[in-house]
């Protein structure tokens, strides 16, 4: 190329720059100003789908262990034990290491009931190790045994709507079990 | 500023005291003032800085400390200050700790000549643009010195780099000033302005085609003295790390990014002393005292238009490397400023003082070239169809 | 890691003069070796001899782990494999899985998996075009990438519920349907995405100072690229077309109709540095066609084939190739018949790519091997996995 031709192309081009980024001045800035200047929760606008923290709902956690299993990096610890007499699961300890979980979501696919769920909540930072440790079993609850039919239990029903509703999103993996 | 001097001790406070020590008192407040003054342009220039180059990337830059973000720069000076000044083992101490000094003496010694209005100049000395090119140079014996001080490769490397951009550069602008200082035949900056009126067409920037190329050539090689995009070599974040100012912390730190964007404000006012008329006002009113801070808020405006030019550049261009930026100076900048200015001496030769007609033919180009500008950023924003926000208040 | 290097370090410069060569240490936390990669850098001044690559700062023993939790499992891993680009590296070990137990995957789920693997592309490919950007001096079209690559990520994080590791596929298909409305969604984007990479070619590509910046800067030939087992971008930017998307056709990449751009020495040799930019700007545009065809010609059907919890293929070994952003990545795993399998290797484009630098530093400027890293688009994670 030649000596003036170069001249040329950069006079042109650094002019054609400097348009673009004078037209960028006026646009309106993308930035989101989290966590204080933001009209809604960032939160609040993320797709249901957003793996967030994990929760449990324990009223219709079976107690199946499938997620315990699921899980790559045995973060999710559970005690479950039958009771001789009863002859129900009891879920003694649920521990979910959040320091340790890489929200993979392979834990809560295979729950039958949709109790194991990541929330839209991403907020997790804590003081110490230790205290990252969600321990979900306070005192030994008796698990979760689906009915036959629709459920009818006014308290779990809608729990475990919106259990069955997150189940539904995922497409129909696994299959047989 | 002697007669004001003179003035003060006869008749002012200074009254009685020996002449001497008067000029002292005097030329030391002024320092005060002066500094204190680039201080304040150098800090909001860096929180301006920020703002415009995060609208440029779709942002919105410092917007929490003060109204829109505007003491931001208080804040940083004030933490930069808190820190520790870290000096490394290894480095060669007292010219490390020396060297923030030289470079900021080298920068704040130009101001001496810049002229904020009509008298209003620190020393209006006959070779003032001949001062200005002397003693900024000496900034690179800063940066030099910090480089080599250092003890690191990082930072030897941007300060050699630094020594042989500021001092190629020196030539084109030097060349460039001259082509204006044809047409004035006086170096002082008064002298330069009161050559031009307040008109555009009175500028030396539409002067003729000769001084249009010259404030180019002049702005082009005053961003690269200055250390700026996009040929910011000395401090290329991604190549040098911080160069020369890699090992450098807290306040010495600070001195060196006060000399950056004070040094922006400097290029923008000699700029507007050499090529764009400087504090010249129409003369509106009779009153003294307006028609002065007019000449200084125009001398502002101006030198800060540069200014905001110099950041939009910075938010345009890449770096240039090394080997291409002494093929653009020796290869394109000399030549053409040599070119120049000889075919403006034939110009000053034929046309003494300018001719009508060619400074009407400049001001209409350069109304093109601005008119077409805003046709292309039209166009841009057409065609992205974005979402627009005028105000710059975010 | 240890080099043996022996250069002399002593030698007569122009006068007599003796100088001595400068030892250089850039990296691990230097700015613009992306990620943490570290160079030994022999240079005389600005000029280099030689810079040596040192790898392993990011070494995860991701094939080691593939060994200890067993195929379902080792899906989020391969997220980590190439965390800039994640889809890709999840389409590669579904692949293998699926071609160690014979399993189909129906085709909307194929379709899934082709639009989400191009989006992670077009996200990729911004990050290097925009840190190439960058490494130049310019932060502007770095944001302006950064930008549109956020947007993208709002679309995988719907399709998918994360930023960042996607986790999306699974042996057999993908973990979720289109949410409704996502194609839509995505094609309106991709409507206002388009005009986008226009401005920013115009912005920066064709910006002389940055033409001149990478072009002619270490050129590949392309016997060179190939001997040197470069692949993606990097070897199609010397002029060889290959991609595996159109030459090992897999998934439902033969069913769309796309151009696969090579570098042509536009503005100084082939194969240097700008074209390698290019071919990426151009598979952007290429990615966005190919995205357009998928979503506009989905068809209906399940996303997942039904595979068993506890995935137990055939003993025997199997190789499949992706092309991910990075170029061909090849996936070796070797089953013995139980849930784990017994030998995982990934075969990475950065790697390669690394090894090449040390030949190509020599004699350029320092502020070229940041062109060069940039250009060849490495990225740490994947060199060391």
């Amino acid at each position: 190329m030649g000596y003036f031709e170069n001249i040329r192309e950069s006079v042109r081009t650094i002019f054609e720059g400097m348009a673009i980024t004078a037209s960028h001045m006026v646009r309106k800035p993308y930035t989101v100003q989290y966590p204080d200047r933001i009209d809604v929760r960032v939160q609040d606008t993320l797709p249901f789908r957003y793996r967030g923290l994990l929760d449990v709902d324990l009223e219709i956690c079976t107690g199946c262990l499938a997620c315990e299993r699921a899980c790559p990096i045995d973060c999710i610890v559970i005690d479950a034990e039958k009771d001789k007499e009863t002859r129900e699961m009891v879920l003694k300890r649920f521990d979910i290491d959040l320091a340790k979980c890489m929200f993979c979501g392979l834990c809560s696919e295979p729950c039958p009931t949709g109790s194991i769920h990541h929330t839209p909540e991403f907020e997790g930072a804590d003081y110490s190790l230790e205290s990252m440790i969600r321990r979900f079993v306070k005192a030994p609850v008796v698990a979760y045994k689906p009915s036959k039919g629709p459920e009818t239990n006014p308290e779990i029903a809608p729990i475990l709507k919106r259990g069955l509703r997150y189940l539904d999103e995922f497409a129909s993996p696994g299959g047989a079990s | 500023m002697q007669q004001l001097a003179d003035r003060l001790i006869d008749t002012g406070f200074l009254q009685g005291l020996p002449r001497g020590l008067g000029y002292v008192i005097v030329v030391a407040l002024f320092a005060f003032l002066m500094l204190n003054f680039i201080m304040l342009v150098a800090g909001v220039t860096s929180w301006l800085e920020r703002r415009v180059w995060a609208r440029i990337q779709s942002r919105i830059g410092p917007n929490r400390v003060g109204p829109q973000g505007s003491i931001q720069w208080l804040a940083d000076g004030i933490k930069n200050i808190m820190k520790e000044d870290i000096v490394p083992s290894a480095a060669d101490a007292p010219l490390f700790r020396f060297a923030p000094y030289l470079a900021m003496m080298g920068f704040f010694g130009a101001f001496a000549v810049v002229p904020f209005g009509d008298g209003l100049i620190v020393a209006d000395i006959n070779i003032g643009v001949l001062y200005v090119s002397a003693v900024t140079a000496l900034v690179v014996v800063g940066i030099l010195m910090a480089g080599w001080s250092s003890n690191n490769k990082w930072a030897l490397l941007g300060g050699i780099r630094s020594a042989a951009q500021i001092i190629s550069y020196e030539i084109p602008a030097a060349l460039a000033v001259l082509t204006v200082v044809l047409f004035t035949g006086t170096l002082s900056m008064q002298g330069i302005i009161r050559a031009q009126g307040w008109a555009p067409w009175n500028w030396f920037l539409f002067h003729n085609p000769f001084t249009f190329v010259a404030f180019f050539l002049f702005f082009v090689s005053a961003l690269a003295e200055g250390n700026r995009t996009p040929f910011d070599l000395p401090e290329a974040e991604s190549e040098l790390v911080a160069g020369a100012f890699t090992e450098y912390s807290g306040l010495r730190s600070l001195l060196f990014f006060l000399v950056e964007w004070g040094n922006l404000y400097l290029i923008g006012a000699i700029c507007t002393t050499l090529f764009l008329g400087g504090w010249q006002v129409p003369a509106f009113t009779d009153s003294g005292l307006v028609l002065g801070l007019a000449q200084v808020l125009t001398f502002f405006l101006k030198a800060y238009f540069l200014v905001f030019v110099a950041m939009w550049v910075r938010g345009t261009l890449p770096r240039v490397r090394v080997d291409q930026l002494m093929t653009l100076c020796w290869k394109y900048l000399v030549p053409i400023a040599f070119v120049n200015m000889i075919l403006a001496a034939f110009f000053a030769a034929i046309l003494p003082n300018g001719s009508i007609f060619v400074k009407a033919g400049m001001c209409v180009f350069g109304l093109g070239l601005a008119v077409h500008f805003f046709q292309r950023v039209l166009f841009h924003l057409r065609r992205a169809k974005p979402e627009l926000h005028l105000s710059p208040i975010v | 890691m240890s080099h043996a290097i022996d250069i002399d370090l002593h030698r007569e410069g122009p006068g007599g003069l003796e100088t001595e060569e400068m030892t250089l240490n850039m990296g691990p936390q230097h700015p613009s070796t992306h990620g943490v990669l570290r160079f030994v850098v022999k240079a005389d001044g600005e000029v280099m001899r030689r810079a040596i690559p040192d790898i392993g700062y990011l070494h995860r023993s991701i094939e080691k782990i593939a060994e200890k939790v067993g195929y379902h499992g080792f899906m989020p891993y391969t997220d980590r494999v190439d965390y800039v680009s994640a889809m890709q590296c999840n389409q590669g070990w579904a692949m293998a899985c699926e071609k160690l137990a014979g399993i189909e995957v129906p085709r909307r789920g194929e379709y899934c998996r082709v639009i989400a693997s191009e989006f992670g592309r077009i996200a990729s490919h911004l990050i290097s075009v925009g840190a190439t950007g960058m490494d130049m001096g310019a932060i502007t079209p770095f944001t302006h990438a950064i930008r549109e690559r956020e947007y993208i990520n709002d679309i995988l994080e719907e399709l998918c519920g994360a930023r960042l590791t996607f986790n999306y596929m699974r042996i057999g298909g993908c973990a979720w349907d289109l949410p409704p409305g996502f194609a839509k969604r995505a094609i309106a984007y991709l409507d206002r995405f388009e005009p986008l990479i226009d401005e920013y070619d115009e912005l920066i590509s064709f910006n002389k100072i940055y033409v001149e910046r990478l072009a002619n800067v270490a050129p590949i030939t392309a016997e060179r690229a190939i001997s040197w087992n470069l692949v993606g971008p990097n070897l199609r930017g010397s002029g060889v077309r290959y991609d595996v998307r159109r030459d090992v056709p897999y998934s439902a990449y033969p069913e769309f109709e796309f151009d696969v751009p090579v570098g042509t020495g536009e503005r100084g040799t082939l194969g240097d540095c700008y074209d390698r930019y290019m071919v990426r700007m151009r598979e952007i545009r290429q990615s966005c066609r190919i995205l357009r065809q998928a979503l506009e010609g989905i068809p209906a059907g399940p996303v997942v084939a039904k595979v068993p919890r506890t995935f137990k293929p055939a003993p025997g070994a199997v190789h499949v190739r992706v092309e991910a952003s990075r170029g061909d990545m090849g996936w070796f795993a070797v089953s013995d018949g139980t849930a784990f399998p017994v030998r995982v290797h990934i075969r990475t484009g950065s790697y390669a790519a690394m090894a090449a630098i040390e030949e190509l530093s020599k004699g350029l400027m320092i502020a070229d091997l940041v062109a060069v890293i940039a250009s060849l688009d490495i990225v740490a994670p994947e060199v060391d996995r």
